[in-house]
């Protein structure tokens, strides 16, 4: 029992509800923030307010819908994230804009808040109106500048210029490939040739060892059912034994004579039925012959 | 002056439709192409060279190198063209994964299981796939131009092109064809080596004949392996899944129907495919370029390297095994995966010094055990480079 306890206990381990919630909303961030929105992204009445970017960090779609966003912990429902809008489904490692304009009636992405250079709080609630999903206390900011995460999704926070809402924030850091970063660490190659090695071969170590112990395995449970199997055998063989005389007194008599008698194999079956041939012109060899060959035709034909 | 007109517009017309055909679009890198098809479906009907891979990509390096005036959804490089929809299933690695859902339903790892240490030796032969990651990279290729060159020391045509395909696309034609010439070549590249490094007496190193493998063995295989294979290397899963799923439907006996489909008509239906269009791909202007030939002299090299560590394994192993227990180093070769030519070569060595001495069903355990080696390897090369 305590063996299945531990195996349960390692499993509930090794799968974490972390890892668990991975696919969820768990994999939210605020990625960007602007307070001061004086010539900077409109929304689609054409006002200009504070905006949130919320991103999804994960490889699935996530429903953002019944979260709520707040600007006061105290208030942690202060602004309810409405259901039923395709604007809350996000896609993987995609965006959603947020107005924190104070005008509900402008549609499920405006807040019944408003962010300032004043108030400069926004959390991200899970619909259990308890668990923070994510939060930030955004410095004071220029007119049209944001405070985003460079690259998403990361701790580092940063003041931009460049404001980049519904998309990414790394658009102007340089990409590296991750082939040339391996190469700044190993431009020979040897290090990914013994690492990679290593792995290759621990890989097939371990399916080497798991087969040797599952092949001793079975052998044994070969040998033990080849004697158990041997067992009644042995049983039988006594009991052999004490068949009686008249037995293999039969049984030598019947050799002798299938020793001694000569006879041809026989082709036809012996049966006590009865047994009718019954005419038929059809089988008749008679009516199936045109001619009757007889030799003496055939000379006479010749001559 | 009406006739006049007629034949201005007749000569137009046919000056305007000889401009469309082959012949006014020829170059001599076509013509190269054509002869290195040609030669291609020579050797697969007249020598037999693998015939079911040469044939189709052969024939479809022809294929790819007819001339024609671009622009009208003709070439497999062209969107919306029919080549272009084939030719979506190898940049997008579908194909290869298919190749080894069959590879999978026809392999007996019995081999394999019944002398479990012959799977070291299918590891070793990797060494090929890394010695030339570092060639490639020393000769200028970038590092996941330099991962996708390497795989042709796997040997293994389907990984070749799925890890191609993922780190440097624009060189899959010339990669896959020199994987697939290689690999066709095995019986003319592997034997000089193998002689070299080996002695007289090592070469008629008789082997234990195997234990018999029970069906639970054989059902588990499958199962444990992808479980331990794709844990320690997740990026090898569309390879290493398709391949112990295969054999799962092979080994269960239950499904016979799905295993058959899957060794028959599904594989030749992907063979063809991917032959066709993978040779295709090889069009004048992207195959015939200083890059191929390297790639061409990198490729013998990782099978050099991929023979040669394997064959040395075998023999650094044997320093640590009883007399009696010794493995014969003849079957080191066939840690390369090229399955089964790779094996039937060290038969073939074997029996030429010592007609008794039967070497196939030992050297097929490092073999399957290279075609599971050069997918992990393709995994973590996928992981680090892409």
């Amino acid at each position: 029992m305590k063996r299945y306890l531990f195996g349960i206990a390692l499993i509930v381990a090794i799968i974490r509800p972390g890892v668990l919630q991975s696919q969820s909303i768990s994999d939210l961030r605020i990625n960007e923030v602007m307070l001061v929105n004086q010539s900077n992204y409109m929304d689609n009445y054409g006002n200009r307010s504070a905006w949130i970017e919320i991103m999804n960090l994960g490889y699935n779609k996530v429903n953002i819908a019944n979260c709520y966003l707040t600007d006061n912990l105290n208030e942690p429902k202060k602004y309810r994230i409405p259901s039923g809008d395709p604007l809350t489904l996000i896609p993987l490692r995609q965006f959603v804009v947020f107005f924190a304009d104070g005008i509900t009636q402008h549609g499920a992405s405006h807040l019944n808040f408003t962010l300032d250079s004043t108030k400069r709080f926004i959390a991200l609630i899970s619909p259990d109106a308890k668990t923070i999903l994510d939060s930030i206390t955004i410095p004071a900011l220029k007119a049209n500048t944001t405070y985003c995460r460079i690259p998403d999704g990361s701790d580092n926070w940063t003041i931009s210029e460049t404001t980049t809402p519904k998309s990414t924030n790394d658009v102007f850091t340089q990409k590296v490939s991750a082939g040339e970063k391996f190469r700044n660490f190993d431009p020979t190659g040897v290090i990914m040739a013994i690492s990679a090695m290593l792995v290759v071969f621990s890989a097939l170590l371990v399916l080497y060892r798991i087969f040797r112990t599952i092949g001793k395995i079975n052998q044994r449970a070969v040998v033990r059912k080849q004697e158990k199997a041997q067992q009644p055998k042995i049983a039988k063989n006594e009991a052999e034994t004490e068949i009686s005389g008249e037995v293999f007194a039969a049984i030598s008599t019947a050799l002798y004579m299938h020793e001694t008698e000569s006879h041809d194999r026989e082709s036809e079956i012996i049966t006590i039925q009865r047994i009718s041939r019954h005419y038929s012109p059809w089988s008749s060899k008679f009516y199936g012959l045109r001619q009757i060959p007889t030799r003496t035709v055939m000379h006479q034909q010749k001559k | 002056m009406e006739n006049t007109g007629f034949f201005s517009f007749l000569l137009d017309n046919l000056s305007q439709f000889y401009s469309y055909t082959g012949f006014a679009n020829f170059t001599l890198g076509h013509g190269i192409m054509i002869a290195i098809g040609l030669i291609f479906i020579y050797l697969a009907i007249a020598k037999e060279y693998e015939p079911m891979l040469l044939v189709p990509i052969g024939f479809g390096i022809i294929v790819g190198n007819i001339p024609f005036m671009p622009g009208y959804q003709l070439g497999v490089y062209e969107d919306g063209s029919v080549m272009n929809y084939l030719y979506f299933g190898v940049l997008k690695g579908v194909y290869p994964p298919l190749i080894f859902l069959g590879i999978g339903a026809m392999t007996d790892f019995s081999a394999l299981i019944s002398n479990p240490k012959l799977m070291l030796i299918g590891a070793a032969a990797q060494f090929g796939i890394f010695g030339a990651y570092i060639a490639a990279l020393f000769f200028g290729f970038s590092p996941e131009e330099a991962g996708a060159i390497g795989i042709i020391g796997g040997a293994d045509g389907p990984t070749a092109i799925f890890l191609s395909s993922r780190l440097a696309p624009e060189l899959m034609g010339a990669i896959a064809i020199s994987a697939y010439s290689y690999m066709a070549l095995v019986p003319v590249i592997q034997p000089p080596i193998m002689k070299l490094l080996t002695s007289k007496k090592e070469r008629v190193i008789r082997m234990k004949a195997p234990r018999q493998v029970t069906k639970l063995e054989k059902i588990l295989f499958p199962i444990v392996g992808l479980l331990l294979t794709t844990f320690i290397v997740p990026s090898g899963l569309p390879l290493l899944g398709m391949l112990f799923f295969g054999n799962l439907l092979k080994e269960s006996t239950v499904t016979k129907r799905l295993a058959d489909t899957a060794k028959g008509p599904l594989i030749d239906i992907v063979t063809i495919l991917i032959g066709l269009t993978v040779g295709a791909s090889t069009q004048a202007t992207t195959f015939l370029t200083p890059k191929s030939i390297f790639i061409f002299i990198l490729g013998a090299t990782s099978f050099v390297v991929a023979t040669t560590t394997g064959v040395l394994f075998v023999k650094f192993l044997n320093l640590f095994l009883k007399e009696g227990r010794k493995i014969n180093p003849l079957i080191g070769n066939a840690g390369v995966s090229a399955v089964p030519d790779s094996a039937r070569v060290s038969q073939v060595v074997g029996l030429e010094y010592d007609k008794t001495n039967y070497l196939l069903m030992h050297a097929m355990g490092p073999n399957v055990a290279g075609v599971i080696g050069s997918a992990v390897a393709a995994g973590i090369l996928l992981s680090f480079l892409s």
